[in-house]
């Protein structure tokens, strides 16, 4: 999907929890926060982190420069199972 | 030296391949940006039809403006407990209004989209439902997408 719509030539990024997933399907741009699947943007109700989460992986837009960059953030949330 | 060789001769050991890139430019800033959503959460309307938990390649559209309660999830590949306490965890649609309204991004694409990722019928993924997508996304002029997936 990802690669879709970078294809017609719109800039995409990708929050991954499984980032060597999202590698092996060829993501152009993503960022890896610590949380679990299911809680990519971050924790529920936690807006600070949520914020954190979209405005540091919408900052990348600007930075990355060439496709297959996966770049961690330092945001954690376990979830307690 | 030469080296023989055997045509159509495969290792046994199964060699992942991970596809040509694909780059689309950043052209703009992100103050003067229209962001769109799409996510393989399997988030939809409450209104809507629920995805096919056992596989299903289509998509739903979500209105930029739909109130987070009018939201839910419907997809059988991981764990729904966060996402159902709130939708955000997955489809941060109420932290980018907050962001469009702070003026760290121009706005949101008029129209959000939802699928059921995860695996299934990739190929229809790949040759229908992404490039439909990709489609009405770009008549949006929408400058840029933030996914969550994986």
């Amino acid at each position: 999907m990802q690669r879709a719509i970078e294809s017609v030539g719109i800039p995409t990024i990708l929050i991954a929890a499984l980032p060597p997933v999202v590698r092996q399907n060829g993501t152009p741009r993503a960022t890896a926060p610590r949380v679990p699947m299911g809680a990519n943007a971050g924790e529920p109700h936690n807006v600070e982190m949520q914020t954190g989460i979209v405005k540091d992986t919408l900052k990348q837009l600007e930075i990355l420069d060439s496709p297959g960059k996966i770049v961690p953030l330092p945001y954690e949330y376990i979830a307690k199972v | 030296m030469s080296l023989k060789k055997y045509d159509g001769l495969q290792s046994e050991i199964y060699v992942p391949i991970t596809p040509q890139p694909v780059w689309a430019p950043v052209k703009k800033e992100l103050k003067d940006m229209k962001i769109g959503i799409a996510t393989a959460a399997g988030v939809h309307l409450k209104s809507d039809k629920r995805f096919n938990l056992a596989g299903d390649t289509t998509y739903r559209e979500i209105p930029w403006d739909t109130k987070a309660e009018d939201l839910m999830v419907s997809h059988g590949g991981y764990d729904n407990s966060d996402v159902n306490k709130d939708i955000n965890c997955m489809f941060p649609i109420d932290r980018l209004r907050e962001l469009a309204k702070a003026g760290f991004i121009k706005g949101l694409a008029p129209v959000e989209y939802g699928f059921m990722g995860g695996g299934g019928d990739i190929e229809a993924f790949t040759d229908k439902t992404g490039p439909e997508i990709a489609k009405k996304l770009k008549a949006e002029d929408v400058d840029a997408v933030i996914m969550t997936a994986g």
